[in-house]
């Protein structure tokens, strides 16, 4: 299978999903480039899941289009699927098969393409043993059966991986090395769309992310424009108490004490330079904002 | 094909059982005959069976020939045969119930494939079986029949198991047809199994009582008639066509239904 030239390797648009009168995503609209790792946030219920099944043709949508790679995600659902390796979130293994079974299974499934040297490698580097490889996966705790998860949908090499939180229940060491292995992925232009709650690993792997907050996409950005979207909060220490005093706009005091003021600035810093000039400033600090901090206000706001 | 095989490697083990009690019954109803014929006692038995039984099948249910042929209408091997069915064809629901859809169906097949894999391994296990019921009893047949009893034709052992067949795969395709609109596999297997009772009542009763007699054509088993094929008749191929009608519409249901669903 050639991927067509060009066009994003995700393209949403107008999605929605109900069931009866809930609504599981409404109205959802964007695209994942090629090449990149795109983070899929939201709370438990947000609508990560569904639209993720809507991709793969799991669930069909109520309502707009979904594209893998230019094709139609209903109506070329093959292809679409042909290009994707997935690992969904609650993995559906049955218990009497082997670790190695599950993968010539799925690998069989996908058509037969997969090479045994790279499945050898990655559970090398997911530091699942080869003889467990032989175990059936009634003796396989949970960070084994994902470690097999993520090694089922990557031994197809393919142009892009669904994963559906990826890490949940994988030691910090087989993070790193699956975040590495990303990475890699990355460099040799695969595309990464994952669903996580684990901001600290999209803040460190992901180019751009997207919130989803009841079914709705309520940030899309990269990571560095989500957090300066935050603002920064600057902590000023003087040498001696200070009366305060009118702030510039776009700027506004979270917490004072006679000699120490916390303001929290939302564009540049320097309008607020002058001011500090004819303060007795002592020590100056500038803090950025965690995507935690941004994101939880996202995960937070309360629809009108 | 891979899932077909790698269904068939599941269920090896639970088929092989079914199987062997299904062989081992052909061998015990062939040796209970061949007593009861070295020691005369079929005209005792002649006298206790019901009268429809010995009326439909021309007096033969009471004597070797019709013992033997009770390994092909026995309920014990009906209800084993139909409950191996309603098991296979509830498939699909358990693929979606353990969540191992989403594995297989994010695979580029096309969106039926859980349905024609169970409906070739319902094929594969009832045709399977039958060849080994009608095989144990050959082989019982040549080695246990005492040269005094009178041994059913081929033909006749042949349409009773080609009539069992059909009524077995009328179950296996109204549970596919289940299958593919329901979650859960317990649901789906409690729902035929009751089903399956009910409409076996229902016809039973629809034999003796000539106001149910019209309603009891709804039911699977009124098209399953073993004493009139004991009695000689030959196998009517309006049960099978009905039978088999049965299959290929819920087949048919069961991938309409699945290619539209959410999984």
């Amino acid at each position: 299978m050639t991927l067509p030239a060009d066009g994003p390797a995700i393209a949403i648009r107008d999605l929605a999903k109900s069931y009866g009168h809930v609504h599981a995503v409404r109205g959802v609209t964007f695209d994942v480039e090629r090449g990149e790792i795109f983070g899929f946030l939201g709370l438990n219920g947000a609508g990560k899941t569904t639209t993720i099944r809507i991709l793969l043709d799991l669930l069909r949508p109520s309502r707009g289009q979904a594209q893998l790679f230019g094709f139609d995600c209903q109506r070329q659902s093959r292809l679409a699927r042909a290009m994707v390796g997935y690992m969904p979130g609650e993995l559906g293994f049955y218990s009497d098969m082997t670790g190695l079974e599950v993968l010539d299974l799925m690998a069989r499934l996908s058509g037969g393409r997969h090479d045994a040297t790279l499945r050898l490698q990655l559970a090398d580097r997911l530091e699942l043993a080869r003889a467990d490889l032989r175990r059936p996966l009634r003796a396989y705790s949970t960070g084994m059966k994902r470690k097999l998860g993520l090694i089922q949908a990557l031994q197809t090499d393919p142009p892009l991986l669904i994963l559906d939180e990826p890490t949940e229940g994988l030691d910090p060491l087989v993070q790193r090395a699956l975040h590495e292995l990303l990475f890699e992925l990355r460099g040799r232009g695969r595309t990464v769309f994952m669903s996580s709650h684990v901001l600290s690993e999209v803040e460190r792997l992901c180019d751009r992310i997207g919130v989803i907050r009841e079914g709705e996409v309520v940030l899309l950005s990269t990571v560095e424009e989500a957090r300066r979207r935050s603002g920064r909060t600057v902590q000023i220490q003087f040498t001696r108490p200070v009366d305060a005093l009118p702030l510039p706009a776009g700027m506004s005091l979270v917490s004072r004490t006679p000699d120490r003021w916390s303001v929290k600035v939302e564009h540049d810093i320097g309008e607020l330079m002058p001011l500090l000039g004819t303060l007795p400033v002592r020590d100056l600090e500038i803090l950025e904002p965690s995507l935690e901090d941004v994101l939880r206000s996202f995960y937070r706001t309360v629809r009108p | 094909m891979t899932l077909v095989r790698y269904s068939l490697r599941r269920w090896r083990g639970f088929l092989g059982a079914t199987t062997v009690v299904l062989v081992a019954f052909q061998f015990f109803m062939i040796l209970a005959a061949r007593s009861l014929e070295l020691s005369g006692r079929f005209k005792l038995l002649e006298a206790v069976l019901p009268a429809f039984m010995t009326q439909a099948s021309n007096m033969i249910a009471a004597s070797f020939t019709g013992f033997v042929l009770f390994g092909y209408s026995h309920p014990l091997v009906q209800l084993f045969l139909i409950a191996t069915a309603i098991g296979l064809g509830s498939e699909p629901t358990a693929a979606i119930d353990t969540k191992f859809v989403d594995l297989m169906m994010s695979r580029p097949l096309p969106r039926t494939v859980p349905i024609n894999r169970t409906l070739v391994m319902l094929l594969v296990a009832t045709i399977g079986a039958m060849v080994c019921m009608l095989a144990a009893t050959w082989s019982g047949l040549r080695l246990f029949a005492p040269a005094s009893a009178r041994q059913p034709s081929a033909g006749v052992v042949v349409s009773l198991a080609a009539n069992l067949a059909c009524l077995v795969l009328a179950w296996g395709g109204l549970t596919v047809a289940l299958a593919s609109v329901s979650r859960r596999r317990s649901t789906v297997a409690a729902t035929a199994g009751l089903l399956a009772f009910t409409m076996s009542v229902l016809d039973y009763v629809g034999r003796f009582w000539d106001a149910v007699a019209p309603l009891a054509r709804v039911s699977p088993f009124h098209y399953f008639d073993p004493f009139e094929i004991m009695g000689g008749q030959p196998l009517a191929m309006s049960n099978v066509v009905t039978l088999l009608g049965v299959f290929v519409a819920g087949a048919v249901m069961a991938n309409i239904a699945y290619a539209r669903r959410d999984l």
